[in-house]
């Protein structure tokens, strides 16, 4: 046994660099985020142009905070923060800067792509498959680097924020490729393989669990690092920050379909999802009283010092925005938020509050150790904080009222629930504008908040000289001695007693008669025995716990475990139970080939973002668009489009309520038959041609999915599709609107007049117990 | 594939398995956590507070 001193250098030059690009990134994201707001308002803003859209801007501002700037964010966090804390240089350079270079282009193919209109379909997983493909790597990219690090540690415990990063890599990665799994039709092109409810389902598990291994676990992590390093004192109770990990490891990925209440999801999951939620209190509220008593002594440096003030405001917007998440998770209370702008500002109170002002105190908190130069300016960084807040209050205070008036003036029905107070849903647009104006304000005192941020970073760096952290450590070689294999972790006695307690616990749950008795009487006896064996032998059970701590491999799996555990119950339900077994008496028609080609027109002009197409099981929701949606209405649609948001009224039924021509002038201008509208005009569906050659392709891949097209024989196909053109261009023509048939106009109308339309089938017999 | 079948009651095993498995680790877990020693939690939440060196100059630039 020897100990040797050696000096670590660590790799702080891929710190500076994700620290720059998350300013950058940020202030872009923030940037379109003001745009998308101010289009709302006017939307000559969006100028006419199919790139300058707010059905193509929206996913490109939401994936430039998410990925480009909280990522970026993330990254620095993580890389300075694991070096410190495990003794080690990141094992690889070149893995690190393929690692900052590789997501940078993942970015900039993100910017130029969704403009252009090429999008999934699906909220915050709109890039299109090479891109995905490229994320998924790049990612495998991080979690070799970070591993391989842990691998050479000089430290061999395991500190809180290590397991919150851990947590994020394996998680993210989990959610990240099963909602993305996808069926390329060309190379910018793919249908998502799962469709309706279960697209649904797997969408808000990833979506959920986005912004909870995303946008929170990470900056967990980062909190426990940071917070006690800027208040110089450790975090107010360990043992919390260790129930706090396990806890949201375990309860949040049930939550996703806290998305989908009161939708034709099934009612199990939804109870399931609103239960999580509401269980999410206590950890979330236990974290973030961890996080401001660490403050605990220092509250007299909040008056002077930024970084400090940045990090007890983003912990208290946590807080809120983890009471106020588990309450819209209540289906009576999502009732009247979802689909309204509350939704909004919750969202932005944590985007905002908890992961912007965690990235703005830390990198506060990281330039003078970064660059070796004192911050340029502190008042202006006090300065950025209070219009930071002022704009995030103004922000929230506006969706706020916004969606709970919008929501009730859209709920509100007379006499006796038999008629909507507001049947015009532009009433309830047009009364909450002056709210969607003051989002402008608030969004854009934050955005300038931010450039104030930038300038600081800029006068701060400019001229300095960057510089690495390095350490002395001793070597030892008996820290290989408590290392513990995959073999001894599987086999000790806490693991043995739970896999055999569950395995006979399912046996007396789900045996027959001689199973389940057998399966009762070995859950009792696994009990006792454990039990015993741990009253005899507690140092060997402590002993177990205590190596785990130390061992991230095993740590890893385990919290793997945990996630997945939660996947399991909502998605293989759902994905195995047979999807037409599901239709509630209703199955859809499947699009014809030019409604296809018109639905993936809605597709890439993003209409999910401002039209739902599910009519929730609630009477006023009802009495406005129609019948409720049912589960086997949208089982043939790949991706699914029952959307988050009703900026528009919703679209399930609008298939045949109005007229060809009504849709040909609402496109042209939506004001000409919509006054008071603010949705874009779409001149260029009217000159562009609708994309056949690439509908072969497409019905290749949905046959291949399940859904009943025919083989076409020869020339079948184009003149199927050209009777449909026909059909429509003539009736249009009939009506004074002249159109080629073959324009993309022709298709979005075949498209949009299908909506809602389904064939009856039998009731479903019970099935016999 | 989207031919109509009995409604497919085994597939609740995966809930329930789920439930027991999550539940029974994560009470074993918590135990751990709340009954872990005081020398043990000083010396984890000491862990951000190692000391650094001077800092070096970046060379790579």
């Amino acid at each position: 046994m020897s100990d040797r001193k050696i000096t670590i250098e660590y790799n702080d030059g891929v710190v500076r660099q994700f620290l720059l690009a998350c300013v950058l990134w940020g202030a872009v994201g923030m940037l379109v985020g003001v745009v998308v707001a101010s289009q709302l308002n006017y939307w000559r803003l969006n100028f006419d142009l199919p790139w300058l859209t707010f059905g193509r801007l929206r996913p490109l501002h939401t994936n430039a905070v998410i990925f480009a700037f909280v990522g970026n964010m993330m990254f620095a966090g993580v890389y300075y923060s694991t070096q410190r804390l495990v003794n080690a240089r990141l094992a690889s350079n070149f893995l690190s800067q393929l690692h900052f270079w590789g997501w940078q282009l993942i970015i900039v193919a993100a910017a130029i792509s969704l403009p252009l209109g090429f999008s999934r379909g699906k909220e915050y997983a709109e890039l299109i498959w090479p891109i995905n493909i490229a994320v998924a790597f790049i990612w495998v990219v991080f979690a070799v680097n970070f591993f391989w690090t842990l691998a050479r540690r000089q430290e061999p415990a395991l500190y809180v924020a290590i397991w919150f990063y851990i947590g994020t890599i394996i998680t993210v990665a989990m959610l990240y490729i099963v909602n993305h799994l996808s069926i390329p039709t060309s190379l910018l092109h793919s249908y998502p393989v799962f469709g309706g409810v279960q697209d649904a389902l797997v969408q808000w598990w990833y979506g959920h669990n986005a912004v909870a291994f995303f946008l929170t676990t990470p900056i967990l992590g980062i909190m426990y690092y940071f917070v006690p390093k800027a208040a110089e004192r450790p975090v107010y109770s360990y043992r919390l920050s260790v129930i706090h990990f396990w806890s949201l490891v375990f309860v949040y990925i049930w939550a996703g379909p806290h998305h989908l209440l009161n939708t034709a999801l099934p009612g199990w999951l939804q109870a399931l999802g609103m239960t999580f939620s509401l269980m999410l209190w206590a950890p979330s509220w236990g974290g973030m009283l961890n996080g401001l008593l660490t403050l605990r002594g220092a509250w007299h440096k909040l008056r002077t010092d930024p970084v400090l003030k940045f990090f007890a405001a983003a912990v208290t917007f946590y807080g809120m925005a983890t009471f106020e998440g588990p309450l819209l998770s209540i289906k009576s209370v999502n009732a009247l938020a979802h689909y309204t702008d509350w939704i909004i500002g919750h969202v932005h109170a944590g985007a905002l509050g908890w992961n912007g002002f965690m990235a703005a105190g830390m990198i506060y908190w990281l330039l003078p150790r970064l660059w070796n130069k004192p911050l340029h300016s502190v008042a202006l960084a006090n300065l950025h904080f209070w219009v930071g807040t002022f704009g995030i209050l103004l922000y929230v205070a506006a969706m706020w009222t916004s969606g709970i008036t919008q929501g009730l003036m859209l709920n509100a029905t007379t006499d006796n629930g038999t008629l909507l107070t507001y049947p015009n849903f532009l009433d309830t647009l047009n009364a909450i504008r002056p709210m969607m104006l003051f989002r402008v304000l608030g969004g854009g005192l934050y955005l300038i908040g931010w450039l104030l941020l930038a300038y600081n970073v800029y006068r701060t760096v400019r001229g300095a000289k960057a510089v690495n952290g390095t350490i002395e450590v001793f070597v030892s070689d008996h820290a290989a001695e408590e290392r513990l294999g995959l073999g001894s972790m599987i086999f000790n006695p806490p693991v043995a007693f739970s896999v055999l307690g569950t395995v006979f616990a399912c046996a007396w749950m789900f045996g027959g008669d001689f199973l389940k008795l057998a399966g009762l009487f070995g859950t009792a006896l696994v009990i006792l025995l454990a039990w015993v064996h741990f009253r005899t032998r507690v140092s060997r059970w402590a002993a177990w716990y205590d190596r785990l701590l130390l061992n991230a491999l095993p740590f890893t799996l385990l919290t793997f475990l945990a996630v997945a555990a939660g996947g399991l119950i909502q998605i293989i339900p759902t994905t195995l139970v047979n999807r037409a077994s599901n239709v509630e008496g209703r199955r859809q028609i499947p699009y014809t080939p030019l409604e296809l080609a018109g639905r993936d027109i809605y597709i890439r002009e993003g209409c999910f973002n401002c039209h739902s197409q599910m009519i929730r099981t609630l009477v006023p929701d009802v009495l406005r668009y129609g019948d409720y949606s049912r589960l086997g209405e949208s089982i043939y649609d790949l991706p699914f489009q029952w959307g988050s948001k009703r900026t528009g009224p919703d679209l399930a039924r609008v298939g045949s309520k109005y007229p060809n021509l009504w849709h040909y002038r609402h496109m042209m201008n939506p004001r000409d038959v919509s006054p008071g509208s603010n949705m874009p005009n779409y001149p260029w569906l009217f000159s562009g041609k609708t994309d056949m050659d690439s509908l072969p392709a497409k019905l290749s891949v949905q046959r291949l999915l399940g859904v009943p097209y025919p083989e076409y024989k020869a020339g079948e196909l184009t003149a199927l599709v050209a009777d449909q053109e026909r059909t429509i261009a003539t009736d249009l023509k009939g009506a004074g609107a002249m159109v080629a048939p073959d324009r993309e106009i022709v298709a979005l109308i075949a498209y949009l007049q299908k909506l809602g339309k389904y064939e009856a089938l039998a009731p479903r017999l019970p099935v016999a117990q | 594939m989207f031919q109509r079948l009995l409604f497919e009651n085994w597939v609740c095993v995966f809930p329930l398995i789920a439930f027991i498995t999550a539940g029974s680790i994560y009470a074993t877990i918590f135990y751990r956590a709340i009954r872990m020693k005081t020398p043990q939690i000083d010396h984890f939440s000491q862990l951000p507070f190692e000391p650094e060196s001077p800092v070096s100059p970046d060379e790579t630039k």
